[in-house]
């Protein structure tokens, strides 16, 4: 086991190096840069910046360098200072703009990771246990509901809602006096206070697929002879479901928790824009529009290696949870 | 709506029209009396407290005396506004609109602000701006000559900082002048004639000399005056001094990303455009104006920037009553009936934001195409004035701008000094038959679908780009596909993204593309005619000769036709000619040639649109001009309005 997970990490230093040229082209990939984007902006308003400017800030930026020469400028000061660069845009340093935004970015993945496996292992289990009852079909309906309609759409109904009805504004995730306050319980108790809107939003949809994945499978794990011989055995019902049929119907979550990391910052781009909460989505989003290639190289890069990360991880945890799982 | 809109007349017929109003609304400059001035009650407590400095110590000899809109007003309260994103520009537009030389409120001229006077020669060559006697910096320090020699000498003409001085403070090849003959006294002077120098200066321009002014702040930033300005620049992540400099003073945002930067604005940050949470920023307790009874502005205590990122939340928090003062991001069509609904649920009232573009949407067919076919059709007025009649304005001003439109062609807006009936209603009634009239006499072959053919046998096929984030254009061009497919031309719509369109365009590689235009006040007009002859890159209906007035040398760049260079030698003179009266007579001779040319197919005038105002909120102005270029909502001067209760 050891040996397997010391190669498989010594395997990931070349990926990620692989990773970061291609993270670098990709960002290089649109159109013009970051001084197009700066121009485009004021073409917008009608406004025109000199073309000799436009041509002295590329200079400047060093955008007028062949890529090769950018790429290794870029990597070298990450692996040896650790500096991912400046963001062009806000004029800060890319680390520090994205460490200010993970710290929320997690407490919303998490919170919603929470919610929906509270939510979801037991009205999964429940629905595959009592199969085409009243309470299944209700399940059945909500989730897939949940699964049809959009986050975002979601997520601009019951602001609509519960500005029209309620008086109340939900986006963001802080009150205008929290926003930039620093930490007390207030600002926690405001935090706890926005918080459920988005959880609720993001949740749907995953709490839905939960339910219909656990359901599916443990529909197929009931039906098998070894939960006939738990039961002839005279075990009692409850604890034969939790012990063998819901640990194998397992499987598939762990195989895919590796994808939570990357989704941590980067999910729901979308969401996060509708309903302004201060998180990395948007921030990405907003640094790919403006061609901020530092800022967007950074996180792309960062993405890659948490799914690397991920990916490890839920393996290990595979082979840890099911022994059936060979290391070759 | 409870407010009626007063036009905005252009500047000929404003001045004879309501002398008695202007006079009422305008800033009016009044000698230092032996008045005595009074100051905000959060200020004197921090005087009473020996944190600051006597009132009488902080204003300038000379304040600027305001003559508030509607009434003199009280100290308090907050103005809370909504911005979207990394790159909003309203900050610029609301707190940051101080310059040496400011529009007035009417958009009819520029008055001093910063300055206590501004004398220009009679050739325009030499512009001498006077300072206030006592002027300092938020944070206390003395304001004078020497900082605008400062952003002289050690930004403009740093090759470094500005490799290219920008075309508004250059006139024939060389770069202006600046001299500061005494503490108080600062000259511009240019070789040639620069006459359009205070009316740029009153623009999005102007904000860069006052932002590179700071100088005893900036100087911890410059190589020249700190050796280890290259150190300071590495810890905040830059590669050198030049790009951390650059990016403080720079570009429309770089002024709003540091707090405790001095400024002379009304107010001044204490949480910064950071992207970690909303923005705010407090009154300025040295700000150079009062009002008549000489309490000093400005009136409202502080200034909050809640920062969205989806354009619908920036409308709810309107509808919730979040907003004290706005128009942008709520302004568009699809918004209104939402916002007017909405009026005692969020209690504000309408304002008139009244656009000065000339027209919703310009099509523009490149005359300079790099395809000999296209550009020889796209060159045949004919082709044009067909296509023109093939246009159903009116049934585009009822689906996409809900009937608060009218047909229009790319011209200056009625009741302007430059204003032209025919130039704005050619063309542009909906007449097929008059339209396959025009079409035969360039493309008269069909194929068997019945769309025209071009003389090398091809159906004739092009493309039109427009910009994702104008989702109005989109819509406005499906439906024009489908009544020029009537007359048998197959044009197709293409959505582009604008970094991608800004390539396209600089590059001559567009067939078409669609825009707002601009020019359509008087002001406007002279300052960015790129809509009304081939002056800029962008003026896209012959970007190659565009590309020419800037650069000759561009391998892009072709010298423009007789009738272009002709309008080129016209505003020429108009630059140079120092009164307004003649620089309005040498526009309307330039827009004689655009009428007679007609490069572009204008569709519906840009409609009026509101912008909401709480209830509260005295001595806002019931209607503006709506633009970048007047700073909109700069000149209508923040700092007199109040709040009531």
């Amino acid at each position: 086991m050891l040996t397997y997970i010391a190669r498989r990490i010594l395997f990931m230093v070349p990926i990620t190096l692989a990773i970061s040229l291609v993270t670098f082209i990709i960002i290089q990939l649109p159109p013009g840069d970051f001084v197009t984007a700066l121009s485009a902006q004021a073409s917008e308003n009608n406004e025109q910046i000199d073309p000799e400017t436009l041509a002295a800030l590329r200079e400047r930026y060093g955008f007028d360098q062949p890529i090769i020469v950018q790429y290794w400028k870029w990597i070298t000061n990450i692996v040896f200072h650790g500096d991912f660069g400046q963001s062009f845009e806000w004029n800060r340093p890319v680390s520090e703009l994205i460490w200010d935004r993970l710290g929320l970015t997690l407490v919303v993945s998490l919170a919603t990771l929470i919610f929906v496996w509270i939510l979801a292992f037991p009205i999964g289990i429940y629905s595959a246990v009592r199969q085409y009852s009243w309470g299944d079909y209700i399940a059945t309906f909500i989730g897939f509901i949940g699964l049809a309609v959009p986050n975002f759409l979601l997520a601009l109904v019951l602001m609509y809602v519960t500005s029209r009805f309620m008086g109340a504004n939900v986006g963001g995730l802080f009150s205008a006096e929290y926003a930039n306050a620093d930490w007390s319980w207030g600002r926690v108790g405001d935090l706890l206070n926005h918080l459920w809107v988005p959880v609720i939003v993001l949740g749907t949809g995953g709490t839905a697929a939960l339910i219909r994945i656990m359901r599916a499978n443990l529909l197929d794990e009931l039906k098998k002879p070894y939960v006939e011989l738990a039961r002839a055995r005279g075990l009692s019902e409850t604890y034969l479901l939790l012990k063998y049929p819901v640990r194998v119907a397992l499987n598939p979550f762990v195989s895919t928790l590796g994808w939570i990391l990357p989704t941590l910052v980067s999910g729901a781009v979308v969401t996060a824009i509708v309903l302004s909460l201060p998180t990395t989505g948007p921030l990405l989003l907003n640094a790919l529009f403006a061609q901020d290639m530092y800022l967007a190289g950074a996180f792309i890069l960062l993405l890659s290696i948490l799914t690397l990360i991920g990916t490890l991880v839920s393996d290990i945890l595979l082979a840890w949870l099911d022994p059936r799982i060979r290391y070759e | 709506m409870t407010y009626q809109p007063r036009p905005i007349a252009g500047v000929r017929k404003l001045v004879p029209m309501s002398g008695a109003l202007a006079l009422a609304l305008s800033f009016a400059l009044s000698p230092a009396m032996a008045q005595s001035y009074s100051e905000a009650p959060m200020l004197a407590d921090q005087v009473a407290a020996g944190n600051l400095s006597p009132l009488d110590q902080r204003l300038p000899a000379t304040p600027l005396v305001v003559e508030p809109l509607e009434s003199v007003g009280t100290y308090g309260g907050t103005w809370r506004q909504a911005m979207r994103g990394g790159s909003d520009n309203l900050l610029e537009r609301t707190i940051g609109y101080t310059r040496l030389a400011r529009w007035n409120r009417e958009w009819t001229e520029v008055v001093p602000d910063v300055a206590e006077s501004v004398s220009v020669n009679d050739d325009a060559t030499e512009f001498t701006f006077t300072l206030r006697e006592g002027h300092h910096w938020s944070d206390g320090e003395p304001f004078t000559s020497a900082d605008i020699m400062f952003w002289y000498e050690d930004v403009l003409m740093n090759t470094d900082i500005t490799p290219s001085v920008p075309s508004w403070l250059r006139s024939g090849d060389n770069p202006v002048v600046v001299s500061a003959p005494d503490e108080k006294t600062v000259v511009f002077t240019f070789s040639d004639p620069n006459a359009l120098f205070l009316f740029n200066m009153a623009t999005v321009r102007g904000s860069d000399i006052l932002a590179g002014s700071p100088r005893h702040w900036l100087e911890e930033f410059h190589a020249d005056h700190n050796a280890d300005a290259d150190a300071i620049a590495r810890e905040a992540g830059a590669a050198d001094w030049v790009q951390h400099f650059a990016s403080k003073i720079q570009g429309p945002h770089a002024r709003w990303r540091d707090e405790g930067r001095p400024v002379l604005d009304p107010w001044m940050l204490t949480e910064p455009y950071d992207g970690s949470g909303q923005v705010v920023a407090v009154r300025n307790p040295y700000y150079h104006k009062v009002d008549t009874d000489g309490q000093q502005l400005p009136y409202i205590d502080e200034v909050t920037y809640g920062v969205f990122e989806d354009r619908q939340a920036v409308i709810l928090a309107a509808i919730n009553g979040e907003i004290d003062f706005q128009n942008r991001h709520i302004e568009t069509t699809d918004a209104r009936p939402l916002i007017v609904q909405n009026r005692d649920q969020g209690n504000y009232d309408l304002w008139i934001a009244q656009p000065a573009w000339s027209n919703a949407m310009m099509i523009m067919l490149n005359q300079t195409h790099k395809d000999p076919v296209l550009r020889e059709i796209f060159n045949n007025r004919d082709f044009r004035v067909g296509l023109s009649h093939a246009v159903n304005r009116q049934e585009l001003n009822q689906i996409i701008h809900a009937g608060t439109s009218r047909p229009w062609q790319a011209a200056p807006r009625p009741d302007t000094a430059l204003f032209n009936e025919e130039l704005a209603s050619q063309y542009t009634a909906f007449d097929l038959e008059l339209a396959n009239q025009h079409l035969d006499r360039v493309l008269p072959e069909r194929d068997s679908e019945g769309f025209r053919l071009r003389p090398d046998g091809e159906r004739l096929s092009f493309n039109i780009n427009a910009l994702t984030s104008r989702q109005f254009q989109i819509d406005s061009l499906e439906l024009i596909k489908s009544y020029w497919a009537q007359v048998g031309v197959e044009m197709n719509v293409a959505p582009v993204e604008r970094s991608l369109s800004e390539t396209l365009r600089q590059n001559n590689d567009h067939d078409a593309n669609v825009w707002i235009g601009g020019g359509g006040y008087d002001m406007l007009g002279l300052l960015d005619p790129k809509w009304y002859f081939p002056f800029e890159w962008q003026s896209s209906y012959a970007s190659a000769w565009g590309i020419w007035v800037q650069n000759p040398n561009d391998p892009n760049a072709e010298e423009p036709d007789a009738a272009a260079l002709r309008q080129l030698e016209l505003y020429r003179q108009l630059q140079a000619t120092p009164d307004l009266d003649g620089q309005l007579n040498l526009m309307r001779e330039i827009l004689a040639i655009t009428q007679e040319e007609f490069r572009v197919i204008g569709t519906v005038m840009e409609p009026d649109r509101v912008g909401i105002v709480n209830r509260d909120l005295r001595n806002v102005p019931r209607s503006m001009p709506n633009t970048f270029f007047y700073m909109t909502p700069g000149p209508a001067a923040a700092e007199q309005f109040y709040y009531a209760n």
